[in-house]
């Protein structure tokens, strides 16, 4: 190391940028996410209860985050709120997985043509924008719940996963060990469960862990434009629906709190996902 | 020959994924809750007796079973007529005219940008690769993908508007009529950059990993060796070599950022195509709804086409190795 001009930056192959943890997110993910699950236990307060004799309240010490315009005390909201929205995230990507491994290894073990029909409809879907679809599938299902708007979401955005699991299967499914398998008599469920998936999972799991946040946002935006959850089903997408009116009268804290959570928590998932999966080169630029 | 047998196939796909398309919005428009004759007649609709709400579902033609209603309104689509909308009672051709210049000019604008920005961004990110620009960039691109557009349209409307007074809030123009064209422009920044903010990130992250992989070639070193400049290198080679892809790309995108600006129209209450689905999807506008849908639909699937038609034509690669989607 000595002898080497200040100018030469270091690289040594094997260890190359060794990628950090990302430990402030997991923290802090880790706190909303008990705060969201304990919080009927400290707060008892009713979220939806409305005061119109108190509404518009700029943050204080009664109401430690204001009170939106129906009079409601924000704090409350926020975390009995994170409990909807939070649910529908991990709902939505739970129902995108089953169907996407449903599908893409359907495709993937099918006969060609089978396979073919299906990734083109596949194609077909994935070129629509998601948004549209959701709303679309809410407007057939009718007023929405916490549970039909997890299905609308998790049915719209299966598409891309499916895709890749389809590719890795088809790759996975001609290399030695699946073969060899299939010599020993393992039947096909077997081969799938044992040797199939889990030569697929850190794919599902990262594409997985981005449907979470993928559904969160979709849940706010729909409940934003008054597609989703209505006033009464506090979630952190519900919640904003007040917004325009917050505007007009200048009541940031209706905007900038909720959205705050949301947005942290957002982050936070992307970038655990992103530390999932190993996204550097190892060979140096030729630049 | 060749080419016009595949062209006329090609046709052939368009006009039946539209058709198909037309018949599922129609059945779906139709099972969504809702009462039209409520859109088209106002509050007089809760006050009418039954007969007289039958004779006005019979004048909208809402009678009929669905699928006489659907044959009866694509026999009218095919000659060029497709109907009034029940909240404008105006056709909805004129409707839908008067109001697609404006999203035309808020999505096309902010595309030509989005696209332009996000390739210079990408090679900035790969010409300082690993360095404080990059990992900056990198780092503001994860923020702000997560930001939903509605919110952020908030935020700024909030600090620009409500806080500063600086940027109007809403609308294409102020009141009283046109303002000029700058008074559109002024009417535009804040959405634009609501559209920018928010997809900007995503294609140049695309650009990045593209052009990182570009750089990894050996033709890059080749020329590093002849002395070539770094930045020569980038612009002159790389760049090049991810051109078609980009392009191809570009054109699969286009439906994309159209669904953008529904939001930021809707936030916004910018007069164009956005709020106008918005309302006609709130308020059972069926022949708006039909037409507005057949519309984007139409653009989908033939961006979709055009990417291909681009892609293969301008490099034969593509049909190795397409522009891979990576989601973040």
């Amino acid at each position: 190391m000595k002898g080497r001009p200040f100018f030469v930056r270091p690289f040594s192959p094997g260890q190359a940028r060794r990628k950090r943890k990302p430990l402030f997110s997991a923290v802090l993910l880790l706190l909303i996410f008990s705060g969201c699950l304990f919080c009927p236990l400290f707060f008892t307060g009713d979220p939806a209860y409305m005061q119109l004799s108190s509404s518009h309240l700029p943050p204080g010490r009664d109401f430690f985050f204001g009170t939106d315009a129906l009079g409601r005390d924000i704090f409350l909201m926020i975390w009995h709120g994170g409990r909807v929205s939070l649910l529908i995230g991990f709902l939505a990507a739970a129902i995108a997985a089953a169907a996407a491994i449903l599908l893409g290894t359907l495709g993937g073990l099918a006969p060609a043509p089978l396979d073919a029909v299906l990734m083109r409809l596949n194609e077909i879907l994935l070129s629509i924008p998601s948004l549209l679809l959701t709303v679309f599938l809410q407007a057939i299902l009718g007023k929405a719940t916490v549970a039909s708007l997890s299905v609308v979401i998790g049915l719209s955005s299966f598409m891309g996963m499916a895709r890749v699991v389809r590719t890795e299967v088809r790759q996975l499914k001609s290399s030695e060990y699946v073969i060899a398998a299939r010599q020993m008599g393992a039947g096909f469920l077997r081969i799938l469960c044992r040797h199939l998936l889990p030569g697929c999972m850190p794919s599902i799991l990262f594409m997985t862990v981005m449907n979470i946040r993928g559904a969160i946002m979709a849940e706010s935006t729909l409940s934003f434009m008054g597609m989703g959850l209505s006033l009464e089903t506090v979630s952190w997408g519900s919640m904003l629906s007040l917004a325009e009116r917050a505007l007009s009268g200048g009541s940031w804290w209706v905007i900038l709190i909720p959205g705050a959570f949301l947005l942290a928590t957002l982050v936070s998932i992307t970038e655990l996902g992103n530390s999932l999966r190993d996204g550097l080169y190892q060979k140096q630029s030729n630049l | 020959m060749k080419t016009a047998g595949r062209v006329f196939k090609r046709l052939l796909v368009f006009l039946g994924s539209i058709l198909l398309l037309s018949l599922v919005v129609f059945y779906i428009s139709r099972l969504a809750p809702g009462d039209p004759v409520a859109c088209y007649y106002g509050d007089q609709a809760q006050r009418m007796s039954p007969a007289r709400r039958e004779w006005a579902q019979e004048r909208l033609g809402l009678n009929a079973p669905i699928a006489v209603q659907y044959v009866r309104w694509l026999e009218n689509a095919l000659q060029g007529n497709f109907g009034i909308s029940y909240k404008y009672k105006r056709d909805v051709l004129e409707v839908i005219g008067e109001r697609a210049g404006n999203t035309l000019l808020l999505g096309g604008g902010s595309f030509l940008l989005l696209f332009s920005l996000a390739l210079l961004l990408g090679a900035a990110c790969v010409f300082w690769e690993g360095r404080l620009p990059d990992r900056l960039l990198c780092r503001a691109g994860t923020v702000f993908s997560c930001i939903p557009e509605f919110w952020l349209s908030l935020l700024l409307i909030l600090i620009f508007s409500v806080w500063l007074r600086m940027l109007p809030s809403s609308g294409a123009y102020s009141a009283g009529g046109a303002g000029g064209s700058l008074d559109r422009l002024y009417h535009l920044i804040l959405p634009v950059a609501v559209l920018l903010l928010s997809h900007l990130w995503y294609y140049a992250y695309l650009v990045r990993s593209r052009l990182l992989a570009e750089t990894r070639e050996d033709y890059v070193l080749l020329a590093r060796a002849k002395g070539l400049s770094r930045r020569k290198i980038l612009f002159g080679h790389c760049l090049r070599g991810i051109l078609p892809s980009y392009l191809s790309l570009m054109a699969v995108s286009v439906p994309h950022i159209l669904g953008g600006t529904y939001i930021v129209e809707m936030v916004f209450s910018y007069p164009g195509l956005g709020t106008l689905a918005y309302e006609s999807a709130r308020y059972q506008d069926y022949n708006l709804l039909m037409l507005l849908c057949l519309l984007s639909g139409s653009l989908v699937i033939f961006c979709s086409l055009l990417s291909e038609a681009i892609g293969g034509r301008l490099d034969p690669r593509m049909h190795l190795q397409p522009f891979e989607e990576e989601k973040r």
